[in-house]
């Protein structure tokens, strides 16, 4: 069989990086779709003994559909512990526990912070979001924040509408400035067109690899800072035999994951 | 004493004009049918709380019952934006509601504050955003960034909140209102016990005898709780473990009704305004969809082994 099948769909390629990030016994706050896939992929690979939270209170649950909110009701049955918010949120992420979050958000800027909270000014919202949810703790406090966002220069702008989710906020030092935890911050970002990660220096997130089909060139079009672009860029490695078979054979065997496709990660 | 009653004596009698609500749930255990009845008896200027609000949140803004909202995001999950509450923000229809934003660690933290009579509480959250500029009526009060008076680094404290009265909807509880739940807990148990009095609507009433069969499971004990009221499938179209899953086709009608104000007004009219009560909100459910559509949403049984607490 071949290592590389070529059959993929681009939201399998980013599900697969996601994966790639979790190290074996790592605990992880998943959301839905994205999160889930990537730490399933990772579990069922490379690292097995990594774990699973919902920030609803949920702790190693047993699904046995896929999970539409971190609320769902199949995080019930079979889970190892459920409490609720403070447990998650408050004992697990807060105490220090946490070592990946996953993110995601309307706006990321070049520092991976990100906005979640409104597109326009605040007090006259031309489109008014959510808001934090989770992820403002997460992006404080998980040791590695995974960013996954759409790649184009409104998503990934020079400067945020709205700063929900700490991420580097402005640059080296600023989140030891407000005596953060140590250690924590976003480690990647992941896109429909490339993998960039952050310059340990000046926190800026750089291009690390571009997907196969994709170019520098287009990406930096696409990035809306002047994004700066690893000595030893590369072609993202595309998703395995091994990764997309348990993706479709024991993850997702209705391939769900093509609804994001439709979203735009194409 | 007996606290059971129907929810509209409980809302009548324990939810006032201008009150500050907790109501709990996360998709689980949704306290819906009190929501219902107090869009039907048509509150006004309520502030309302809880971390990851959701479609019911979404219903009260719309109807007009809420001034105000302490905030840590709000959604219709799979269906996206709230519909409502961006009509009230972006157009103020039918009007602004001020919002109050933190997260989903700092506003339990505060409700957990609350519930143990604490003034305030540090939480490592919010730090260096946005959300640190913005204040909105709690203006000052929001948050103190202070030295720690133990080390004298930089810490963040935020209040303690403590509503006039706070509904949560669980499985069981007995006629004083000794309340229990099991699954997905959100922030519930904090956000009733800083409450100055408890609604509980439970899927069904038990004696005390049943509550000290399993202790553990009580999250509000019967002296904070002043209603009690037998409601099952309260917490349609979310879901309560055990009883009855989430209903995700009806949560695509209120998307598609809530998107227009003539939609939603017209959702409201048939499934609140027209309905007296949470029985005949079931048999409109049951017309509406067939006694299989109905069924088709009741849990299957697993039960596990009983536990014994005795010595």
């Amino acid at each position: 069989m071949n290592e590389h099948p070529n059959d993929y769909i681009k939201p399998e390629l980013m599900a697969c990086c996601g994966a790639r990030e979790i190290m074996d016994g790592d605990v992880v706050v998943v959301g839905t779709g994205f999160p889930t896939m990537s730490a399933n992929i990772a579990k069922h690979t490379h690292a097995p003994r990594a774990v699973m939270l919902q920030e609803s209170g949920v702790y190693d649950a047993r699904p046995r559909r896929p999970a539409l909110s971190v609320g769902d009701a199949c995080l019930n049955p079979g889970a190892a512990m459920i409490g609720g918010l403070i447990d998650v949120m408050g004992m697990f992420l807060q105490g220090g526990w946490v070592d990946v979050g996953f993110l995601s958000g309307s706006q990321v800027d070049r520092y991976g912070n990100i906005n979640t909270t409104c597109i326009g000014p605040y007090e006259q919202p031309k489109s008014r979001l959510p808001g934090s949810g989770g992820a403002n703790p997460i992006g404080a406090m998980a040791k590695r924040g995974l960013i996954i966002v759409q790649h184009d220069p409104r998503r990934l702008p020079a400067r945020l509408d709205f700063m929900t989710t700490p991420g580097y906020i402005d640059g080296p030092g600023a989140r030891e400035k407000l005596n953060m935890p140590p250690k924590t911050g976003p480690s990647i970002i992941v896109t429909n067109k490339a993998i960039l990660r952050f310059d340990p220096d000046t926190k800026e997130a750089y291009l690390a690899s571009y997907h196969p089909g994709h170019t520098v060139d287009e990406i930096r079009r696409s990035t809306g800072w002047d994004i700066q672009v690893a000595d030893d860029i590369q072609e993202t490695e595309p998703p395995r035999a091994e990764e997309l078979s348990v993706l479709r054979d024991i993850l997702d065997p209705h391939r769900m994951i093509k609804i994001y496709e439709g979203k735009g990660y194409v | 004493m007996n606290k059971v009653m129907t929810m509209k004596e409980a809302v009548a009698t324990h939810v006032q004009n201008n009150d500050f609500v907790y109501i709990g749930g996360y998709i689980c255990r949704t306290p819906f049918s009190a929501v219902h009845e107090i869009i039907r008896q048509k509150k006004k200027g309520l502030t309302i709380t809880r971390g990851n609000a959701a479609d019911d949140f979404d219903m009260m803004i719309g109807a007009g019952v809420v001034r105000r909202f302490i905030s840590t995001f709000i959604s219709l999950g799979v269906y996206g934006l709230a519909r409502c509450y961006r009509r009230s923000l972006e157009k103020c229809i039918p009007h602004k509601i001020e919002v109050e934003e933190y997260t989903n660690l700092s506003l339990p933290m505060m409700l957990m504050a609350g519930a143990m009579g604490m003034p305030f509480i540090p939480v490592k959250d919010l730090l260096g955003t946005d959300l640190m500029k913005i204040k909105g009526f709690l203006g000052e009060n929001k948050y103190k960034l202070i030295d720690s008076p133990f080390d004298g680094k930089p810490v963040l404290v935020v209040p303690a909140l403590n509503p006039d009265v706070g509904i949560i909807h669980v499985q069981q509880a007995d006629e004083n209102g000794n309340a229990q739940i099991w699954g997905i807990g959100g922030d519930c148990k904090y956000g009733a016990n800083a409450s100055k009095k408890v609604i509980v609507s439970c899927e069904r009433i038990v004696s005390r005898e049943v509550i000290g069969k399993d202790p553990s499971r009580t999250i509000v004990p019967d002296f904070k709780v002043v209603a009690v009221v037998e409601e099952p499938f309260a917490s349609h179209p979310g879901y309560t473990p055990g009883f009855y899953d989430q209903d995700f086709g009806f949560g695509y009608l209120y998307k598609e009704a809530s998107g227009t104000e003539e939609g939603f007004h017209a959702f409201l009219k048939e499934w609140v305004h027209d309905i007296p009560d949470r029985a005949a909100y079931i048999q409109h459910f049951i017309d509406r969809f067939g006694y299989a559509g109905y069924k088709k949403l009741q849990a299957k049984f697993d039960y596990g082994y009983p536990v014994s607490y005795e010595y």
